[in-house]
């Protein structure tokens, strides 16, 4: 029974960096359409922000959150101006996303690689190497904060939707992008916006990742298929299902791991998009996809 | 006269493509219900979408109150005080009504009596109190159609556009799409409406305007353009036998 407990504890405490990790790219493809393949890499960069804050100068990576979120999203703007923007109003706007981002993703690798080397890095603040013990259970404290912080961000970004007035001018372009406009919304704004918001989680979440896994420059692409299955499964462009997949899928990967070893854990999230494409396609909280 | 909005000769179509309006003029006049009425691809549509900022005015002048709409973005047009329902899904399914209410004023700038407005709005049209948390896009055509008109009026513009707002609806349904309109009419909105049809637009309206190849073929007192020879002709193919 305690070991039970010891994996779905571990299991949870990923989740909710996963649940970070997948809740930006899931508010850009919301509102905008964008499947940006280049999070994950956007993610690496936040992760390399942390590293360089906490290499140099000692910073811990919680302090640097901030730091990289504010890089990361302004980043974003850049992104957005220079790619997608003039491309909005194309019909093919989601497919050219995909290239676009791809390609996005392959340069972000390459400066990286450039600046960093392809070397694993790790930050190692003490709470990383650190755990709690309840009875025989231990909770890895690293993966504690990360997922506590990763829960607050969420939170917080969860109540800036429901109630605040942009979070509103957010969901009903990403409901309604005509009907919005029509009501005064400033949707080319709004999806700057989103999509800044999207990539300044995205570094946010990469500080965390930081001392929670090891990384390297090209180790995105194994972020990409995971960060996809938790979208997927919890419906494209609902946050909510993103979270919720986010627990399901760690608890259930830290059971895989456990019985049958680490490398069939990575396959738990492959499975999973399979499968779901396959049984439910729109996801836990999806619309049904339109037959048209 | 004194107009309030003022179509002339307005050229206009989609993106690169060729024009859908060809000379179509308009004249608005304060506190009627206006009915646009035409043939399919007449254009009826597309001119509510020039008007309000959504397709370029290639040509031609819009002016509210003598002043120029031209260039404006649909929230510019907005923040002038015209209001423009589109055809079919003009909500936020998986908003609440009450927050569909609330987009509704989104572009005011002073929000203090907002909640106020949407009370006065849920005490004329009850049903939007009843389903007031309620996703909108799990109520009935006709309730969904009531809140995207119910929504206009939270800012009291001058002018509210309606596309086709009886389309897809149930015969029963239509006339309460009407008697919204003229709600609306009462509290001193102007209204302009494109309707598929004819008959039904033009006896809930004060002024019908035909629109025939993207331009305007004539305009006059509902009544008389009803009885007008030309609108048989338009509809059936040709001139009623004496």
């Amino acid at each position: 029974m305690a070991e039970i407990i010891q994996i779905v504890v571990l299991g949870l405490a990923l989740g909710g960096v996963y649940a970070l990790m997948g809740s930006g790219l899931s508010l850009v493809f919301g509102v905008m359409r964008i499947v940006n393949l280049a999070h994950p890499s956007l993610i690496m960069g936040g992760a390399y922000v942390a590293y360089w804050g906490f290499r140099l100068y000692g910073i811990d990576p919680l302090i640097m959150l901030p730091v990289a979120a504010v890089i990361l999203a302004a980043t974003g703007v850049i992104l957005y101006k220079l790619f997608f923007e003039r491309e909005a109003r194309s019909a093919k706007y989601s497919e050219m996303t995909v290239l676009l981002t791809f390609a996005v993703a392959m340069i972000l690798e390459g400066g990286l690689a450039t600046a960093f080397t392809n070397t694993q890095r790790v930050t190692s603040p003490e709470y990383a190497t650190d755990a709690f013990f309840i009875g025989s259970v231990f909770i890895p404290k690293g993966q504690l904060y990360a997922g506590i912080v990763s829960l607050v961000l969420i939170g917080g970004l969860a109540l800036f939707l429901k109630f605040s007035r942009f979070g509103y001018a957010i969901r009903a372009t990403t409901q309604n992008r005509e009907a919005a406009e029509l009501l005064g919304v400033n949707v080319n704004f709004v999806g700057l916006a989103s999509f800044a918001i999207g990539v300044g989680l995205a570094g946010a979440a990469g500080t965390l990742v930081s001392f929670v896994f090891s990384f390297y420059p090209s180790k995105h692409w194994e972020w990409i298929a995971v960060l996809m299955s938790l979208v997927v499964l919890g419906g494209m462009g609902s946050i909510l299902g993103t979270v919720v997949a986010s627990f399901l899928l760690s608890v259930i990967a830290a059971f895989v791991g456990y019985y049958f070893g680490a490398t069939w854990s990575t396959l738990t999230f492959y499975i999973a998009l399979f499968v779901v494409l396959l049984v439910r396609p729109q996801g836990l909280f999806g619309e049904k996809p339109e037959l048209a | 006269m004194n107009e309030l909005l003022e179509v002339r000769d307005v050229v206009a179509g989609y993106g690169d493509g060729p024009a859908i309006l060809n000379g179509a003029s308009l004249k608005v006049q304060p506190g009627k219900v206006h009915c646009i009425i035409g043939p399919n691809g007449a254009g009826k549509s597309t001119l509510l979408k020039a008007i309000c900022g959504m397709l370029k005015v290639r040509q031609g002048d819009v002016k509210l109150r003598g002043e120029d709409l031209k260039g404006l973005r649909p929230d510019q047009v907005l923040k002038k005080g015209i209001c423009f329902v589109p055809q079919e899904r003009a909500l936020f399914p998986k908003m609440t009504v009450r927050e569909n209410l609330r987009m509704g004023g989104f572009s005011l700038e002073d929000k203090s009596d907002l909640e106020e407005r949407i009370d006065e709005i849920e005490e004329r049209f009850p049903i939007l109190k009843e389903r007031r948390d309620q996703h909108a896009g799990t109520m009935s055509g006709g309730q969904q159609q009531t809140l995207s008109m119910a929504r206009t009026m939270i800012i009291r513009p001058d002018i509210v556009m309606l596309d086709e707002p009886s389309l897809g609806l149930a015969p029963k349904i239509v006339q309460e799409v009407f008697d919204i309109m003229h709600v609306m009419a009462e509290t001193g909105i102007t209204v302009l409406i494109v309707e598929q049809n004819a008959l039904m637009g033009l006896k809930n309206a004060d002024w019908g305007v035909v629109l025939d190849l993207g331009r305007t073929l004539f305009e006059g007192p509902a009544d008389e353009v009803l009885a007008d020879p030309r609108i048989q002709e338009l509809y059936l193919g040709g001139k009623k036998a004496a």
